[in-house]
């Protein structure tokens, strides 16, 4: 059931935004406040494993520049703790991020869907057609569901990205500068390519969205109708007249997935070129003697810590802008006021 | 009544499902749908295999730089490893984009040909099916369900190949490195590949309900807003967003569970992998110079990214599993419907026969549901050819289910039904149907121009039999008076006709085909006086020349009829003329007083059901 109403909000999306991100935010912060504390644990867990998580690469380099290129065993006997330690905080910060994050996002969405349920008790619909209603019952639904989404993936991952880019880029200056800028230098060009094909797969994805509602609609229709399609004998129009609609989203699908099976390829030959970049500067770097070999191997690993986080990133800002909308939508009802109240039941009269 | 209860029963009645042993026998099923697209499955098996060797290439020619070139002084090769590199990458992308484009592609058809299995069963369900079965349920079937497959198919060949092959070329290299370093890289990949298969295993049950719940939802405030008149005025409103808000404390437990299961079991192969990395880094290293073993620096690198890259194709395994089991779920309930028996079909013997006269009789009718509640009980009645009977009854007389059992959409119990003194068991039913003409109690049009609408039962209809069955139905000159006529669009998108509008498009359907027999269920009951006399006229014409049964609800109907028929429990109490039933002072004479004195034109059948 869910198929036609999705098409209403992918539609819905199109529209112009007419109030403040600002504004949504801080009326968004209302329902979080019964949570404050549960959101500063999450903030701090999530700095923290990040933190945690960069330092793994860089224990790494210790172990290979200072162990196992000399030969000092007895290193081992400080640094195997102590890798234990990063490594068990590491888990232990991440565990209480997404658990914190977990209840936040449900708690408020609930609390927001709730609140439009009662809303919804005392609107009179009678003047909205029967569109209209569909869309209206999508709102407590679909965006509160796109809001639950955003908060649970994608403002975590704000947090658990931008942590890890910084944290690796700070790594990576204070390893070595001059590497740092030449790795760094072909990070604009690979987010300007990942955002333009994410955004034509988006598109894509959109209108097989659209075809898919098409779809349910048709059968939706065959199926109310099922009983007159038996009536008049019409089985087999009807059963030719689905396949036709199948064939149409079958090729809106293809299509669809000819550009987001290009997703996956292009990310790894951009990262790939970033390898190939280090490497190439980086054994010259280790020839000159201006880096170790361990730096060298922190590098390539420090790169896969920032280049997915980047690319998601990129990917969020997508479900941020949808998640906006759809709050907004949410506030919207929420708003709305009641033109016409019903009398009290006891008073009210039922016309025929 | 009640208006959560349904809604809680139901989400409470969700339980997480996970069984592997059971699904055996779907996955076979579904292994079926494939046999058509073997060279695809081919081509994407080969293509994962050239996949995963390019996938091992770039690791190894990174090892050999640490190696050679920087700290064996080989500066001239760097250029070398490095165009590898590039080209084993830039092979591995083009090999990737083929593998997902053709594994989403077998995906796509595999859907497809389940889908169009599902509708063309659907096509040849019998009615009692659907009298169980809400038309919600069903098309959630054909998509959200399907949505779960899909999720699987997309991915799962490429995924299993990808395991497969991994663990055996990572190996294989790994061990002609050192094969002692390679038994300590081996050691953390089956715990792994255990906390990750919990991690999906476990939590998408979970999402499956927290979908399911959402779903529910949706129909519960659609049921909400279009039921808001009744919600109102027996003040169902708490009630109403109590079990809401029951409902939703549901979905927020099932999605914090999901949550705790996931802050556990996704950090963890992580942690484990990274302390494994550590143990080889020791081992190795202890190796070297304790025991003065072979190992260079690059290799101890190379296992550590090895590892690294092993523990994807694993973890992508477990969520494969995960997918599968809402994969499961959903192949089960589309093909639970696939497996419906049909009840009512063609007998063996079946002929394409012309009615001519048009009579119709019962002979010791019986008729009840598969919970063995009798609806109509020993009926036995003869109708003349031409001849128009008005059927009366409460609510659950049995009065639609007599006019059902004629186009046989329900077979009689026991008992037989003549056409022509023909049973109608002996017509082929596509033809039996075909010359009845039905006119449903549901006013329901097809999105699609009145023209459409009005020839659906004969597509090919001319232009004239359309216009004329307009006339006959005293639609015409409200059709004419559109802009656009006959091909003025009906349906979701189109203009909103009037119920006694919609009515008499479903009388002209019904005549189009020009059928001896006629069945009515005229329940359209609150019109204004002009319509409603624009309807009864239209109902007179349909019936000229033919067997009619109406259930009828206007007293000018009734009157007009040949004979009466009044049922009641199954049975007919009543049976003849209007002034036969005058005469006789019984159920009939009582309504018609009552409804007489009052003056009105309230329907008479509705009298005791509402």
């Amino acid at each position: 059931m869910s198929g036609p109403w999705r098409a209403f909000s992918a539609q819905e999306e199109e529209r112009k935004r007419t109030v403040s991100d600002k504004v949504l935010i801080r009326r968004l912060y209302n329902y979080v406040k019964p949570f404050k504390k549960n959101l500063i644990i999450a903030i701090i867990a999530i700095i923290l494993s990040s933190l945690t998580g960069l330092m793994a690469p860089y224990m790494h380099k210790i172990a290979i520049d200072q162990i196992i290129q000399t030969g000092e065993l007895i290193n081992f006997l400080w640094w195997i703790p102590l890798f234990a330690i990063v490594v068990l905080c590491n888990f232990l910060f991440q565990h209480i991020q997404i658990f914190q994050m977990r209840i936040i996002g449900e708690n408020v969405v609930s609390a927001i869907r709730d609140e439009i349920m009662e809303k919804l008790q005392f609107i009179s619909l009678r003047y909205f057609s029967e569109s209209e209603i569909g869309r209206i019952i999508s709102r407590p639904i679909n965006d509160a569901n796109n809001l639950r989404i955003f908060l649970r993936m994608g403002f975590t991952s704000i947090l658990v990205d931008t942590s890890s880019i910084l944290g690796a880029f700070i790594i990576m200056f204070m390893l070595d500068l001059e590497l740092a800028l030449i790795a760094l230098s072909f990070v604009p060009l690979a987010i300007i390519i990942v955002w333009i094909l994410g955004k034509y797969s988006r598109r894509a994805y959109r209108k097989t969205l659209s075809t898919l509602a098409g779809l349910t609609a048709r059968m939706q229709e065959d199926i109310s109708g099922i009983k007159i399609i038996q009536s008049f004998v019409q089985e087999e129009r009807a059963k030719k007249r689905f396949d036709e609609t199948q064939e149409e989203n079958v090729k809106a699908n293809k299509n669809a997935l000819l550009v987001s099976s290009l997703y996956q390829p292009v990310v790894i030959m951009v990262r790939i070129i970033g390898t190939i970049i280090i490497l190439w500067h980086g054994s010259v770097f280790v020839a000159n003697g201006a880096i170790t070999v361990g730096t060298l191997v922190a590098f390539i690993e420090y790169q896969f810590a920032y280049f997915m986080p980047l690319i998601d990133l990129v990917n969020v800002s997508d479900q941020y802008n949808s998640a906006m909308a759809a709050v907004e939508r949410l506030f919207d009802l929420i708003d709305a006021k009641i033109e016409v109240v019903d009398p009290p039941p006891e008073i009210a009269v039922e016309l025929k | 009544m009640s208006v959560e209860k349904p809604l809680l029963e139901y989400i409470y009645s969700l339980k997480p499902k996970k069984s592997f042993s059971e699904s055996v026998i779907a996955f076979k099923r579904l292994i079926k749908y494939h046999k058509r697209y073997i060279p695809i499955i081919i081509l994407t098996i080969t293509l994962s295999l050239v996949r995963t060797y390019l996938f091992v290439l770039e690791p190894l020619y990174t090892s050999q730089i640490i190696d050679e070139v920087l700290i064996g002084g080989k500066q001239d090769r760097l250029l070398e490893y490095l165009m590898l590199i590039l080209l084993t990458g830039a092979g591995f992308a083009a090999v990737n984009f083929f593998v997902n484009y053709l594994n989403g592609l077998l995906a796509l058809f595999i859907i497809r040909d389940i889908r169009s299995d599902y509708y063309a069963s659907l096509q040849s369900k019998s009615f009692s099916f659907y009298d169980s079965m809400p038309v919600g349920d069903l098309v959630s079937r054909a998509t959200t369900d399907l949505q779960a497959v899909d999720a699987f198919l997309r991915t799962w060949i490429s995924i299993l190949c990808n395991a497969v092959f991994s663990v055996i070329v990572f190996f294989s290299i790994m061990y002609s490195v050192s094969p002692s370093m390679t038994l300590i890289s081996i050691l953390p990949m089956p715990l792994i590949f255990y906390f990750t298969t919990r991690l999906w295993v476990d939590t998408m049950p979970l999402f499956r309900i927290m979908q399911l719940i959402l779903g529910r939802l949706s129909s519960y405030i659609q049921q909400n807003i279009v039921g808001m008149k009744t919600v109102r005025i027996f003040r169902r409103e708490k009630d109403m967003v109590e079990g809401f808000k029951k409902a939703e404390q549901k979905f927020v437990e099932t999605a914090i569970m999901a949550g705790r299961i996931q802050s556990i079991y996704m950090p963890l192969p992580t942690a484990i992998l990274t302390l494994s990395i550590a143990m080889v880094y020791v081992y190795a290293t202890v190796s070297i110079f304790n025991f003065g073993a072979a190992i260079t620096v690059g290799s101890i690198i190379l296992f550590a990214r090895y590892m690294m890259r092993l523990s994807f194709p694993l973890r992508d395994l477990s969520m494969l599993l995960g997918n599968w089991i809402n994969a499961y779920a959903g192949l089960e309930r589309i093909f639970e419907v696939i497996d419906t028996p049909v009840s009512v079909e063609d007998a063996p013997d079946a002929e394409e026969i012309i009615i001519r006269e048009g009579s119709v009789e019962f002979q010791n009718v019986t008729f009840q549901y598969a919970n063995g509640r009798p609806v109509l009980k020993n009926l036995s009645f003869k109708v003349n050819p031409g001849e128009k009977i008005a059927i009366l009854g409460a609510t659950g007389s049995g009065k639609s289910t007599l006019i059902n059992l004629i186009p046989r959409f329900y077979d009689a119990t026991s008992g037989r039904i003549l056409i022509d003194g023909i049973d109608i068991r002996k017509f082929k039913l596509s033809c039996l149907r075909r010359q009845i003409g039905i006119v449903p109690q549901d006013v329901f049009l097809f999105s699609g121009t009145i023209r459409d609408n009005i020839a659906f039962g004969k597509p090919d209809a001319s232009m004239e039999e359309v216009v004329k069955a307009a006339e006959l139905a005293k639609i015409r000159d409200f059709i004419e008076s559109l802009p656009d006529g006959y091909d003025t669009f009906v349906g979701e998108r189109g203009v909103t006709l009037s119920g006694g509008q919609r009515q008499r498009i479903t009388i002209a359907r019904a005549i189009l085909t020009d059928p001896k027999i006629l069945i009515m269920d005229d329940s359209l009951s609150f019109v204004d006086a002009k319509t409603e006399h624009e309807i009864q006229t239209a109902i007179e014409e349909a019936m000229r020349g033919r067997t009619t049964f109406i259930i009828a609800q206007r007293l000018s109907t009734i009157r007009n009829a040949d004979r009466i028929m009044v049922l009641e429990d199954g049975e007919i109490v009543e049976f003849g003329t209007h002034e036969e039933l005058m005469a006789r002072s019984g159920i009939y004479r009582k309504i018609y007083e009552t409804q007489f004195l009052s003056k009105s034109e309230t329907p008479l059948a509705e009298v005791d059901s509402e």
